[in-house]
């Protein structure tokens, strides 16, 4: 294990700071991506018909095996494709 | 590893010592007198005739705070009553009681230095004993975690990788200075963080910067943090400026900057990574990050690193720091808001004023043909541009004044709408002569190396002098 | 989660309450603060009907973590 020291000023926490989120989701890009494991895709599929009727553009992906990491291609696409993404459903 | 005897006497020696090697038939003698342990620092085996325990880790050593080998002591009821060290006879035969301790010996041998204080070593025994003193919050990376990649995520980064601040780096990094770390130098903008000293140490390791840069990086520092540089204007402004570092005087010898060919490009650590340092601290101590309170449009490369050595020893004229008033043999660092870099190639003038008007009609291109005043002026003079003006006789000051008067424009010709461009000036008199740069604006150095007559133009903020950032020269100390 | 977030983009993830510990120990190990929202465990055995109403029931709350708690606090 690697010990380093804080370079800033310490006014915030040390822990890796969460990505900045939006101020609202209006007009974003909401990206579905189902893991795999089993019945996600149904539990996806009544939150893309939620957020459909809620007036927002819904994109779904699903990686190919839950067993092992997305492919980077995939994680690209996403990453062109979506503003922000609800990942679903880890057990 | 025996434990360090209550009562007895103790000695730490180390074989790469000769007047440890010379004491060896003494230790021997004091072994078969009474009670002695022998630490040995290096060889296990030495020393051979007289027997001893292998300090291998150094622990016992730095627990004792042994400076200079070979060091004998005495402990009575666990507690240290005498010390000696290198080999003075009259010393030791005064600390044993044995009259005839050493007789084939000298009088006198000055010991060794401890391998437990030597740099690369000490450092780790601090930590390992947790004695660094240093005041930084330490974080611990997770197992799984990639210490470059850590730092890129927790947003410690510049965008390229750092390295990452361990407790015994830093240590090394703050042996380059003789200030305390505790020392604040100021407060960053635009978060105004406390600025320590340790603060300053840890960036220039993620920096890349050796120990012996650290005071040029401090100096760099504290000058951007002088109320008249406005680091807060140069960080949040949208256009493209960021601090630029020129340094003058002995340290630029001594730390291996490069002055000569590619003078302001890459490949010279020294250069690039006191530049970098100073980025890095405005980044991380003081919280300033593009696209959030640093608005540059565009920013600029040099917004990684900018850090220029002129290079004295070829120039014919006085250096920077000179005209600015630092003493003969002292080394300073000034620093300008300034970007990039506007190319004066001039290949054909034989003259000083041929080739003083040359460097005035680039400068008035500097932000905008008809931007009457422009802003302040870096002009990096190369070596066969300055020959030409060696050559004729011209002093810097004679430069200086030409090339302000040169760079003048009528303000007729630089108002809104004329050349068919809108852009323009609305100050100034009609009828008369518009100056580029305002006065005390422009400053001159020589670098570069070898052939090419292509000097250059480092530009700054339209925001230049007391409207905004003026250039701040510092005595960079120990 | 990280690696998307890597790209600039907010990721809130929903697992269940089973998924809680082992999620604590591999953000410890990654040193990352994912945003998650739990639903009760199990879902496996559920039927259709019982995940959409549970799809329902914590919609608001992922959303929640997409949106910065300024933003939220001004609701």
């Amino acid at each position: 294990m690697t010990t380093i020291l804080d370079p800033t000023s310490e006014r915030t926490v040390a822990a890796r700071p969460r990505l900045a989120r939006p101020a609202s989701l209006d007009g974003l890009r909401v990206g579905l991506f189902d893991i795999g494991k089993s019945k996600g895709d149904i539990f996806l599929d009544r939150l893309e018909q939620r957020l459909t009727e809620r007036g927002l553009d819904v994109k779904r992906y699903a990686k190919p095996t839950n067993t092992r990491p997305a492919p980077t291609p995939l994680l690209q696409q996403v990453a062109t494709e979506v503003d922000v993404v609800i990942e679903a459903l880890s057990d | 590893m025996t434990q360090l005897p209550d009562t007895g006497w103790v000695a730490v020696v180390k074989r790469d010592c000769p007047t440890c090697e010379l004491t060896e038939p003494v230790l021997a003698a004091l072994a078969s007198a009474g009670e002695l342990t022998v630490y040995t620092q290096d060889d296990p085996a030495f020393p051979e005739s007289v027997p001893h325990e292998y300090d291998g880790t150094l622990d016992v050593s730095h627990g004792l705070r042994i400076e200079i080998v070979p060091t004998l002591l005495r402990r009575e009821n666990g507690r240290e009553v005498a010390r000696t060290y290198g080999w003075d006879k009259a010393e030791w035969r005064k600390l044993t009681g044995l009259a005839t301790l050493g007789n084939d010996l000298p009088d006198l041998r000055p010991g060794c230095g401890a391998k437990n204080i030597e740099p690369g070593i000490i450092e780790d025994l601090l930590v390992r004993h947790g004695e660094t003193g240093l005041a930084s919050r330490k974080i611990e990376l997770g197992s799984a975690e990639d210490e470059i990649e850590a730092m890129f995520d927790r947003g410690w980064s510049d965008g390229l990788p750092v390295v990452p601040p361990t407790e015994a780096r830093v240590l090394r990094m703050l042996s380059g200075t003789s200030r305390d770390p505790k020392e604040v130098i100021g407060k960053v903008p635009p978060d105004l963080g406390d600025c320590t000293v340790e603060k300053v140490a840890i960036n220039a390791v993620m920096a890349g910067c050796k120990p012996e840069y650290l005071p040029v990086v401090l100096a760099a520092v504290e000058a951007v943090l002088e109320e008249p540089f406005a680091m807060h204007g140069v960080l949040a402004t949208t256009m493209y400026v960021g601090p630029v570092v020129i340094v003058n005087g002995p340290v630029r010898r001594h730390i291996g900057m490069n002055s000569k060919g590619n003078a302001l490009g890459q490949g010279f650590r020294a250069n690039n990574t006191i530049g970098r340092a100073l980025q890095l601290v405005i980044r991380n101590v003081g919280g300033g990050r593009p696209q959030e309170v640093d608005r540059a449009a565009l920013g600029n490369p040099g917004k990684l690193t900018y850090c220029i050595a002129e290079d004295e020893e070829g120039s014919c004229w006085e250096s920077l720091a000179a005209e600015r008033g630092v003493p003969e043999g002292k080394s300073a660092v000034t620093v300008f808001a300034g970007y990039g870099l506007q190319g004066i190639v001039d290949q054909k003038s034989r003259t000083p004023e041929s080739l003083a008007q040359s460097f005035a009609e680039c400068i008035k291109a500097v932000q905008h043909p008809k931007l009457y005043p422009g802003a302040d002026v870096l002009l990096v003079v190369c070596p066969e541009h300055e020959r030409t003006f060696r050559t004729a006789g011209w002093s810097k000051q004679r430069l200086y004044e030409e090339i302000y008067k040169r760079s003048q424009r009528p303000v007729d010709e630089v108002r809104p709408g004329t050349m068919g461009i809108a852009e323009g000036t609305s100050a100034f008199a009609d009828g008369t002569m518009a100056p580029k740069i305002r006065d005390g604006g422009l400053m001159i150095v020589r670098a570069g190396g070898g052939a090419g007559m292509f000097s250059g133009i480092i530009a700054g903020w339209s925001a230049s002098g007391e409207k905004g950032s003026a250039p701040v020269t510092r005595v960079i100390g120990s | 989660m990280a690696d998307l977030e890597s790209r600039g983009i907010p990721v809130v993830g929903i697992a269940t309450t089973e998924f809680i510990q082992a999620m604590e120990v591999q953000a410890r190990a990654l040193g990352t603060d994912p945003a998650y929202v739990f639903v009760p465990h199990p879902i496996q055995d559920r039927t259709n009907a019982e995940l959409h109403a549970l799809a329902d029931e914590y919609l608001d709350r992922m959303l929640k973590e997409l949106v910065s708690v300024s933003a939220v606090a001004a609701e």
